[in-house]
């Protein structure tokens, strides 16, 4: 599997992560109309179409980033960091 | 605190039935079978989230092993305008 690949499947597990989170803040928002959580929603939604962006790019077949394979690693790896970021903040969110 | 507070209130997931709790505290001491009934909420639900309180400060056990009794504390006492202003703004 190539890299660009690889990094397209973290792009889904960052998809599924983003919309549990979107759920919960969106919920909470109807809840309590406070600054943070819409500022959450907010920041949800952007990264989601993010991915979602990347994600059609790699399926479109046009070329978001070069062919360059040390590009291509680069890639995987942010896709990978932005994993463990949201990783965190599902953790904490959803205990 | 004021930052934790509103993230664990607010942001996360259990939020609205740890703000319930800090009100059914508010009224009275309570242990966690009451809290539950007073609630309506599961027992390991109210569990759950005392310790999530208890490890952020908010609340503390009394001495009593048996049906401990959960008190707010005061560093929670001296936040407590951040907490009114979250229940403010409550549809």
């Amino acid at each position: 599997m190539s890299s660009i690949q690889i990094a397209s499947g973290l792009a889904v597990v960052n998809i599924l992560l983003l919309t549990l989170l979107t759920a919960v803040w969106v919920r909470n928002y109807r809840k309590f109309r406070t600054p943070l959580v819409l500022g959450l929603v907010a920041f949800g939604s952007v990264m989601l179409v993010e991915n979602v962006v990347a994600i059609y790019f790699f399926f479109s077949m046009k070329m978001l980033y070069s062919g360059d394979p040390t590009v291509q690693q680069a890639v995987l790896v942010l896709r990978g960091l932005q994993l463990v970021a949201l990783g965190f903040l599902t953790y904490v969110t959803m205990k | 605190m004021d930052k934790a507070l509103w993230y664990l209130l607010t942001a996360t997931r259990g939020g609205e039935n740890r703000a319930r709790i800090i009100q059914a505290l508010s009224e009275r001491p309570r242990n966690a079978n009451q809290l539950a009934d007073v609630l309506d909420v599961r027992y390991k639900t109210i569990r759950h989230h005392l310790d999530m309180l208890a490890d952020h400060g908010v609340v503390e056990a009394g001495n009593n092993e048996y049906g401990k009794l959960y008190f707010l504390t005061d560093q929670f006492e001296q936040h407590r305008d951040a907490f009114e202003e979250i229940m403010e703004q409550i549809e």
